[in-house]
């Protein structure tokens, strides 16, 4: 797994420039993951990037596949999950989360509601062939979303010859018995290609090593150590098309994923026993629960010329994200709503983008690429809560980055960016509130002013991103990389202005219109040296905020029933740095042992404290043995204790978690089935996750868990 | 070789330099409730006022505490709204900072929160928030029952001090 890791991440170096400049001609970068480790010094010497990037191929995602892609990247120094209960996550770089971290695949950015704490990324984790993980500021290349990171994903890599392919996969987990497979079937003929895929995943409560949890000081009980009411499933399709014809690239692609999941009611309102009776039933998705349906159609056009490369990425997505939780008012006049009177919260994101780039390579020297980004979204409310208004956003940007060789060993690359973003935010007055405070009592022009849940908002920002770096790789297997750079991040919708009590953060959450944007400067360095057996790495990181927009407690009360304090979007100057640190070396032929530690420090200047969602330090020691066709591997994972915490955030303990695998490829008859297993938490340590969304809730990470992936590709070649 | 020694010359410097600059200062430790009365499973009395009574502290200055109370009926989430009686839900929502703002140790003791004659009996939640200067917060949930019967008339205590008026 760890050569795995790191050979992708040589491979990584050497596919950067392709990446970098958009990949302009995809089935050429995806055709490069072949390249071999052996390969890689070759390339890594020549090709090379400013930016820290990692690149993982498909032993990597075999390896780790757990169902849920990013819980797969978490693996990755610098790379976490947030997660909701065991299916469903969503990434963190470097300690930045939400808004701030782009995933784009076929080109196109993902968009739903990716602000929220209780949503997970909708992506089928089979679909993913190559992941790239761009650790720190990519706004210049994705727009100011981008700025705390990337997650790239490219598809399979498509057969040279002729033929048919396909792969049907195989998934169970015993933590929270997953049964889940995988479906794919394709064709490659000449200029043209095609492939379908389906898949699905169906979880139960999910096992936790505990009998109770402790919640405001109030002991739940957990019947049969499982956690109620967090089963779910994912049922995904997609389908895939393209052709190429001498200088003309061109492909289609229409996706659709579905997800649902239970929410622990435990964790939903004030905890009450009652709730939480065994149903008798551990797979069932009763009330609460969340449901998101994400569809996304994308094409790509490209021209590849002998000295440039034009391409042009058009896509439109559709996420449909719907909360539901038996209907509850604390307004004793809110009649309960005639059609799907459960529904709490909905929210319909639809997104037009279109990305345009030009990659000039004429010189060996000195290459540039130019690109236009236009994105457009339309943001629709529903249900008997209120949380987050509907509201329209505009963005554009221009880029120009250039890289400047003037040795082999030595290149700089620079770049500028301008966004221009506009966003017009809809009015929300709740009656059923204005009621509800002339009951309390308060006077006129105080109801005026609160019965607004969302007051018309028209903004627009323009700010730009700009970076520097150099690369210098001289021989004997160093590798530098230096990137400074500026960027800024234009607010969003729920920052301007959410106003309402999510039942997940138990806040009365407030956006503030007059927000200012987000603005950092960022320094990263990369060192790495890989020569014979031995690998090292270091990369240290720092930024600093100017203004950095955070959920702040204000001490004022709200007024909304059901809720303490307010807390609103607010900037300060702020500070993050750390880094990551590997160190592998292959041994006795067969034995590579491997040590990778992360840290991260988040500051916020005005207050003293730290900021929220710092991912604690850890630690990952891994022994690994290959032979042919089969590996095993065993791993020891310190996590340190997290004890930087902003205010009303809970400190988490530390843990030590066991991990180990195995692969083997087995052929029986004519068939070649590639066989996973896996072990998580074998010692069934009960341990947190900082990051959970059930963390407040003081419910433990799943217990021991014991995975299999079973792999059977297919191929005829066509005649 | 230089180049690279100089760079990271500058990033050490550059670390050791933030690092020095920012130290945890600012207050994260939340305030302590003590809540004395109402107990857990209170039946309190309606038509009566609540003996409510408490200890705030903090370990630099309590800003302000809120009492809350609203029904649970359905003992599942809150009410689902449909009842018609003569009866009405209790509710009560009320934030106080005079006399407590400041201090470190605060005792509380009142019968601010009187229950109306015309309340729904049943199941409810009591609810104190306390906030300190910086916004840490806590809070603490006791379940209660409203009973036109027995109960506690807010009056076992008459022997205590009352250190807070509203």
């Amino acid at each position: 797994m760890r050569i795995g890791f790191f050979s992708g991440m040589l491979v990584g170096w050497c596919l950067i420039p392709a990446l970098h400049a958009q990949e302009p001609d995809s089935l050429k970068a995806v055709s490069l993951s072949e390249v071999v480790v052996t390969e890689s010094y070759q390339h890594l010497k020549n090709k090379n990037s400013t930016w820290r990037m990692e690149v993982v191929g498909k032993d990597f995602l075999r390896e780790h596949f757990t169902g849920n892609l990013i819980q797969t990247l978490e693996t990755l120094p610098g790379v976490h999950s947030m997660d909701i209960g065991s299916g469903f996550s969503k990434p963190m770089i470097r300690g930045m989360g939400f808004n701030r971290i782009s995933v784009v695949e076929n080109g196109i950015k993902q968009e739903g509601q990716q602000w929220g704490a209780d949503h997970g990324l909708e992506l089928d984790a089979f679909n993913a062939g190559q992941v790239s993980i761009r650790k720190g500021p990519a706004s210049l290349l994705y727009g100011s979303d981008a700025m705390g990171g990337a997650i790239e994903l490219a598809p399979l890599p498509l057969p040279a010859d002729n033929r048919i392919f396909g792969e049907v996969n195989l998934l169970g987990k015993s933590v929270n018995g997953t049964l889940g497979g995988s479906l794919m079937l394709g064709i490659k003929k000449d200029a043209w290609y095609t492939w379908a895929r389906y898949s699905e995943q169906h979880f139960g409560d999910y096992c936790i090593p505990t009998d109770t949890v402790v919640y405001l000081t109030q002991r739940l009980p957990v019947y049969h150590r499982k956690l109620k009411n967090t089963a779910g499933f994912e049922r995904d399709i997609s389908w895939t098309a393209g052709f190429r014809k001498e200088r003309y690239v061109s492909s289609y692609s229409v996706s659709n994923v579905f997800q649902k999941t239970g929410f622990f009611p435990g964790a939903h309102g004030i905890p009450d026993v009652s709730r939480l009776q065994d149903d008798g039933d551990s797979r069932n998705i009763e009330l609460p629960y969340s449901q998101v349906n994400h569809l996304k159609v994308s094409t790509r056009q490209s021209l590849l010329f002998d000295q440039s490369a034009l391409t042009w990425d058009l896509g439109f997505q559709r996420n449909h994200r719907e909360e539901w939780s038996l209907f509850h008012t604390h307004y004793n006049t809110q009649p309960v709503p005639e059609k799907d009177p459960d529904k709490e919260l909905a929210f319909m994101l639809n997104t037009y983008s279109s990305a345009v780039k030009l990659k000039l390579f004429g010189s060996a020297v000195w290459q540039h690429t130019v690109g236009w980004d236009v994105q457009s979204q339309q943001n629709t409310i529903a249900g008997y809560s209120f949380l987050l208004p509907a509201y329209r956003r505009f963005t554009t940007g221009a880029f120009w980055m250039t890289t400047y060789r003037p040795k082999s060993t030595l290149s700089f690359s620079g770049g500028i960016r301008y966004d221009y973003g506009k966003i017009k935010v809809s009015a929300y007055t709740d009656p059923y509130l204005q009621i509800y405070l002339r009951e309390q009592g308060y006077d006129d022009e105080f109801i005026r002013k609160y019965e607004w849940r969302s007051y018309p908002v028209s903004r627009h920002f323009g700010d730009y991103s700009a970076s520097l770096g150099l690369v210098w790789s001289p021989p004997g297997g160093h590798l530098l990389q230096v990137n400074a750079g500026h960027s800024f991040r234009l607010p969003g919708a729920n920052e301007l202005a959410s106003n309402g009590v999510h039942h997940g953060t138990f806040r009365h959450e407030q956006g503030d219109a007059t927000l200012a944007s987000e603005r950092g400067w960022q320094l990263d360095v990369s060192y790495t040296y890989g020569k014979g057996a031995l690998s090292v790495s270091v990369s240290p990181f720092a930024s600093w905020f100017s203004n950095y927009i955070f959920l702040r407690p204000t001490g004022e009360w709200s007024i909304l029933p059901h809720a303490g304090q307010i807390y609103r979007y607010t900037g300060a100057e702020a500070l993050f740095a750390g880094g990551e640190v590997a160190f592998g070396i292959d041994f006795l032929r067969h034995f590579n042992y491997r040590v990778s530690g992360e840290y991260v420090y988040t500051y916020n200047c005005d207050e003293h404290i730290p900021l929220s969602f710092s991912p604690p330090a850890s630690l990952r020691n891994t022994l690994m043995w290959r032979y042919k066709e089969f590996s095993v591997y065993g791993e020891v994972q310190h996590i340190a204790a997290q004890h930087r915490v902003a205010r009303n955030e809970d400190t988490t303990p530390g843990s030590q978690l066991f991990n180990a695998g195995a692969t083997a490829n087995l052929r029986i008859g004519g068939v070649c089935a590639e066989v996973t297993l896996s072990a998580q938490n074998l010692s069934g340590a009960k341990y947190f996750n900082h990051l959970s969304f059930y963390r407040k809730v003081e419910i433990p990470e799943p217990g021991r868990n014991f995975q299999i992936l079973i792999k059977v590709p297919f191929k005829k070649l066509l005649k | 070789m230089k180049t690279r020694n100089y760079l990271s010359a500058i990033s050490i410097l550059l670390f050791s330099s933030l690092f020095a600059s920012c130290s945890d200062e600012g207050d994260t430790q939340k305030p302590v409730i003590d809540l004395d009365e109402p107990e857990e499973g209170a039946v309190l009395h309606i038509g009566s006022p609540v003996h409510f009574e408490m200890d705030l502290s903090d370990n630099e200055a309590i800003a302000s505490y809120k009492v809350n109370i609203h029904n649970n009926f359905d003992g599942h989430s809150h009410s689902r709204a449909s009842e018609t009686e003569a009866t009405v839900p209790f509710t009560f929502d009320k934030s106080y900072t005079e006399d407590i703002a400041g201090k470190k140790n605060t005792h509380v003791h009142h019968h601010d929160i009187v229950i109306p004659a015309n309340a729904t009996p049943g199941k409810y939640h009591f609810m104190v928030y306390c906030t300190d200067e910086a916004g840490n917060e806590v809070f603490v949930v006791r379940n209660i029952e409203l009973s036109k019967e027995g109960g506690e008339d807010g009056h076992d205590h008459d022997d205590h001090d009352e250190h807070h008026h509203d």
